[in-house]
């Protein structure tokens, strides 16, 4: 049986909870479902209760209060629930440590975040190789350093909160590579100047690793990553202003492990699930949901708002989380259209704000389409099944146009992340260069949004009490 | 500790197991964490090339942590650790 | 289209609209048997109905009278490196009916009597003779039906492989452009889309459930059924099953690949029609036909299920085929509606191109003219 309830917010991260938060001020029934043992989301993630009160302590404040709030609030909250599907109307599928749970709403708010990318080379795939974004929630979440010695490579404002992060948690940070030069840092200054608390924090990180000796190699990029006795090998190279990377080895380190990533694409899963309309911002981490100036997709009652509706940081996230439970509030009449508009304005005025610094952000964080172009043909592309550069290459030269048909030639984007880590590099490839991305399209969106352990999705029935539809024709 | 973190303190310590082997760990860390710490470096083989892999989004996104945990397939990133968990690779014969 | 952007005019001997495996098959034939052919799809080749079913090759599902048909089509799939110059990964396997209740084995036996007429080599097993052949298998069945002809195909690889054969046999492809109508030439068509326009001696619609309106183009009225099929494939596990299973009702049907994955079929439905193509699988159906694929082969619960995805079957008021002629045009066909349509497509499209080409049929084809509910509309003659 479907629980019924106003509003579903899927994710507990700033944007999730602060649109879940809005909406149940104005007196709406509202459910946050999260993967996540706790709300958070990435950027706040918390660390489990069974740790004792040192990383407790040092947990982000912004993530306690959050915390907090929504604990104090009259929002339903289900954690550990990892949301497989939503169907128009709404229903919202989800599966629970102990099963399957579902709900009805009026309103789904679409607030999964963001997730890793990283422009693949040879040897990425090796294990000690780990994703910038998820070197932080290692770090964060679990206290864990990803090895002794770590290199930090790739690009935007990540490297600098991975490299200190390893730094205080007792690890060494071999290096810091990064695909940008100082002054493509610059040239964001203005709006680095709109976050002075955010500006001043990584002039702090930096200032920290510089006295901690770590060297920071800018243009450059990881070329290769080798296994040899007692790690990895890696391979650096200096790349040009476009990010094409030069042929010749420019530095090696010997790590045992290397964090890497080439920024964050927004978790459009379930917006092309739903078949909403989308178009490519690659400023705003590729794909992302159209939607109006109030955070309504195309499709009547879907909301989206934070990360999952374009790169644009935290801070914007919650800005538009609450502008978006307002939204909602009001299209369900939970509000009057006067409340609303008082409501809205200067938060429209704070959420612009944060969103010129978080664009600033995604900017270092773009992909560049000569770095992506430069993949040696041998490299894995679609890590879950093995699928390189050059049979990608193969199908492209005999005829293959579009994401989906690349992937029915070759399986690329068919495994069990059903193309969430290669999608956009997938694409980027196809497009080849500057050309625009809309021909290529994106893999289609299907459920599940998580792979399904079939018994438990299945449980336990009789034969005789499954529910089967009439018999086919003879 | 090795690559826990320095200065942190974990849960009470409880043992599982991976693919037979013992493994010592704290409560509130996942499967990933433990074996990262205990020096497993590989979690299972890819499909085709057979080749090692292991840990790469720590979100359940990427599903390159797979394992087996008291029978049900899943990212080890995801799944906490419990006293006399039976943890098995991920690869598939 | 953009306006003062001159449309390209394409001069063939016949064209046709539909690059499904019905399409692709009639116009490769037509090719080698020397017409020059274009081949037109708003998508691409074979990448709706053709390149997302099934692929199973089974004589347990197909509808009795067509038979024949499907042990044809079931022959060329298996040696499509001959004449399609690709392997497109069909592999023959034993194919198995289940019963679990005494009901489903009265089923399973009438079923298997009418198929076994039609020429299917159907027997009813006992359960340890099924155990022997798929020890996989839930033993707690009370009977299965076994047929030697059964097999698979990976449907994704079938638009790689026609698309060379095409390219290789000289048919002029025309992909991602939708016909929008279709004119009568005083003497033959013209195919008009957004890019282009073909002028054709003859037509071919092969649009699957998007035959109702193709035919309306033309003036004719032939309801189009549109089922939305559900699928469902694990991610690759250990080898649990070597036979295509399936279960008297024709409620599950059940293969692992080479690689290690299980598809999971059955006809169950998800929600869509042809306009918006297979948008939503319905929970509770995935639920239900995963419970039944676990029934079958209790294994399968060790595995996940990692994607759900609907295609569009399309079928006639009275569920058989139209192929053949279209009544009151001149040299208009039509190819589509076929159960168990993938199986058979390689040998309907043959016998379709043979009767263009005007050869003799090696079967009979199901003429469209008991489907037409009104009279073709005098159709404006165009210059
Ligand atoms: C791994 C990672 C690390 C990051 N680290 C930082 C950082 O250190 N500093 C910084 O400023 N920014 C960081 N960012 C960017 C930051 O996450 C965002 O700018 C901000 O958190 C966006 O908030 P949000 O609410 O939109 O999404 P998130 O905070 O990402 O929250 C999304 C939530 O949705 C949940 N979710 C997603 N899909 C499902 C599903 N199908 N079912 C159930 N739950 C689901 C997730 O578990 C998550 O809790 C990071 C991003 C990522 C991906
Ligand atoms: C999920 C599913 C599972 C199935 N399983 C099996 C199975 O296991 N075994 C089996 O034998 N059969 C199976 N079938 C049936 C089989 O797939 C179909 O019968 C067969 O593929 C139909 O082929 P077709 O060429 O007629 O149609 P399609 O493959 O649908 O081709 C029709 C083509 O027309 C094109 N088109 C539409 N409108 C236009 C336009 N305006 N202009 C130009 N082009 C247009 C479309 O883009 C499409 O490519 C299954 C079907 C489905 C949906
Ligand atoms: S590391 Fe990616 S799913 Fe666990």
């Amino acid at each position: 049986m479907s629980r019924e309830t106003d509003v579903v917010v899927v994710g507990g991260g700033p944007a999730g909870v602060e649109a879940a938060l809005a909406a149940a001020a104005q007196g709406l029934r509202v459910t946050v479902l999260d993967e996540a043992p706790q709300a958070g989301g990435q950027v706040y993630r918390a660390p489990p209760h069974a740790f004792g009160g040192t990383i407790q302590r040092d947990a982000d404040p912004i993530g306690v209060a959050l915390r907090q709030r929504l604990a104090a609030s009259s929002v339903v909250t289900c954690f550990e629930h990892a949301v497989w599907s939503v169907s128009p109307g709404f229903r919202v599928d989800a599966l629970a440590p102990d099963g399957p749970a579902s709900w009805t709403a009026r309103a789904v708010v679409v607030a999964t975040g963001a997730q890793e990318r990283v422009v693949p080379f040879p040897g990425w795939t090796r294990p000690g190789v780990i994703g910038l974004a998820g070197t932080t929630i290692m770090l964060k979440s679990q206290g864990m350093l990803p090895g002794e010695r770590t290199l930090v490579a790739g690009q935007g404002p990540l490297l600098l909160a991975v490299a200190v992060g390893i730094l205080k948690a007792g690890g060494q940070v071999a290096g810091v590579v990064d695909l940008a030069s100082p002054a493509d840092w610059a040239r964001e200054w203005r709006a680095l100047a709109s976050r002075p608390r955010l500006t001043a924090r990584g002039a702090g990180w930096r200032a920290r690793l510089l006295r901690a000796g770590v060297p920071f190699l800018y243009r450059h990029a990881v070329q290769a990553v080798e296994e040899v006795p007692g790690g990895l090998r890696v391979l650096l190279t200096r790349v040009d202003r476009h990010g094409a990377p030069t042929k010749k080895v420019a530095r090696e380190y010997l790590v045992d492990a290397l964090a890497v990533g080439n920024g964050l694409t927004a978790s459009t899963d379930i917006t092309r699930l739903l078949r909403a309309a989308h178009h490519y911002d690659a400023l705003r981490g590729g794909w992302v949901p159209t939607l109006d100036a109030e955070f309504r997709s195309s499709l009547p009652g879907l909301y989206v708002a934070g990360d999952a509706a374009g790169l644009a940081g935290a801070d914007a996230a919650v800005a538009d989380g609450i502008l978006t439970g307002l939204t909602v509030a009001r299209d369900l009449g939970a509000m009057t259209d006067t409340a609303y508009r008082g409501a809205i304005g200067s938060l429209r005025r704070r959420a612009r704000r944060a969103r010129s610094f978080g664009t600033a952000m995604a900017r270092l964080m773009a992909i560049r389409p000569a770095h992506v172009a430069a993949i040696p043909a041998e490299t894995i592309v679609c890590r879950c099944e093995d699928v390189t550069r050059a049979e990608i290459d193969a199908a492209r030269s005999e005829g293959a146009q579009t994401a989906n048909q690349v992937k029915a030639w070759t399986r690329c984007g068919m495994g069990p992340c059903q193309g969430r880590i290669c999608g956009d590099i997938v694409g980027a490839l196809l497009a080849a260069g500057e050309a625009p991305r809309e021909p290529v399209g994106y893999f289609t969106g299907r459920t599940p949004l998580r792979p399904l352990p079939l018994n438990l999705l299945a449980g336990d029935v009789e034969y005789t009490s499954l529910k089967l539809p009439p018999p086919a024709p003879l | 500790m090795g690559l826990r973190g320095a200065g942190i303190e974990r849960g009470r310590p409880l043992r599982f197991f991976f693919d037979g082997t013992p493994i010592d760990a704290f409560a509130g860390e996942s499967v990933a964490s433990a074996l990262l710490a205990a020096g497993v470096r590989s979690l299972r083989a890819s499909p085709r090339a057979g080749a090692p892999r292991a840990t790469f989004c720590w979100m359940g996104i990427c599903q390159e942590c797979t394992v087996v945990a008291d029978g049900v397939r899943r990212p080890a990133c995801r799944t906490e650790v419990r006293d006399g968990m039976i943890v098995l690779t991920g690869t598939v014969p | 289209m953009t306006p003062g952007l001159a449309q390209e005019t394409v001069d063939v001997d016949v064209a046709v609209v539909g690059a499904g495996a019905m399409g692709a098959t009639v116009a490769l034939h037509l090719a080698r048997g020397g017409m020059r052919t274009a081949l037109v799809d708003r998508g691409e080749i074979c990448r709706e109905a053709s390149g997302v079913n099934a692929g199973t090759l089974t004589l347990h599902m197909t509808r009795a009278a067509l038979i024949p048909y499907a042990m044809k089509g079931r022959e060329l799939w298996l040696t499509t490196e001959r004449w399609l110059g690709m392997d497109v990964v069909a592999r023959s396997a034993p194919g198995l009916s289940l019963a679990f209740t005494p009901a489903e084995r009265d089923m399973l036996e009438k079923r298997a009597e009418a198929r076994t007429a039609m020429g299917a080599p159907i027997r009813i097993l006992t359960p340890a003779e099924a155990c022997r052949i798929e020890p996989g298998l839930n033993a707690s069945l009370l009977a299965a039906a076994f047929c030697e002809l059964d097999g698979h195909v990976t449907a994704y690889l079938t638009g790689r492989a026609y698309r060379q054969a095409l390219r290789a046999a000289g048919v002029a492809i025309i992909e991602r452009m939708a016909v929008e109508q279709i004119d009568r030439l005083g003497q033959g068509y013209r195919v008009r889309g957004a890019r282009q326009v073909v002028r054709a001696r003859r037509v071919v619609l092969a649009g699957g459930v998007w035959l109702e309106t193709m035919l309306a183009w033309l003036g004719l009225r032939v309801p189009v059924k549109c089922l939305i099929n559900q699928l469902v494939v694990t991610e690759r596990m250990r080898p649990v099953m070597r036979s295509v299973v399936g279960i008297a009702s024709g409620l599950l049907s059940l293969k692992q690949f080479e690689n290690g994955t299980v598809l999971i079929g059955g006809g169950w439905q998800g929600l869509g029609d042809p306009v918006r193509g297979g948008v939503q699988a319905v929970p509770e159906n995935l639920i239900g036909n995963i419970q039944l694929a676990r029934h079958a082969i209790p294994a399968l619960g060790e595995t996940r299920v990692v994607r759900i995805w609907l295609g569009l079957e399309s079928e006639t008021a009275d569920a058989m085929p139209m192929i053949g002629a279209l009544p009151g045009l001149d040299e208009a066909y039509v190819i589509g509606c076929v159960h168990s349509g993938y199986t058979s497509a390689p040998y309907m499209g043959r016998l379709l191109a043979d009767r263009i080409l005007g050869r003799e049929p090696e079967m009979p084809l199901f003429d469209p003219t008991r489907l037409v509910q009104a009279a073709p509309n005098a159709v404006e003659e165009m210059t």
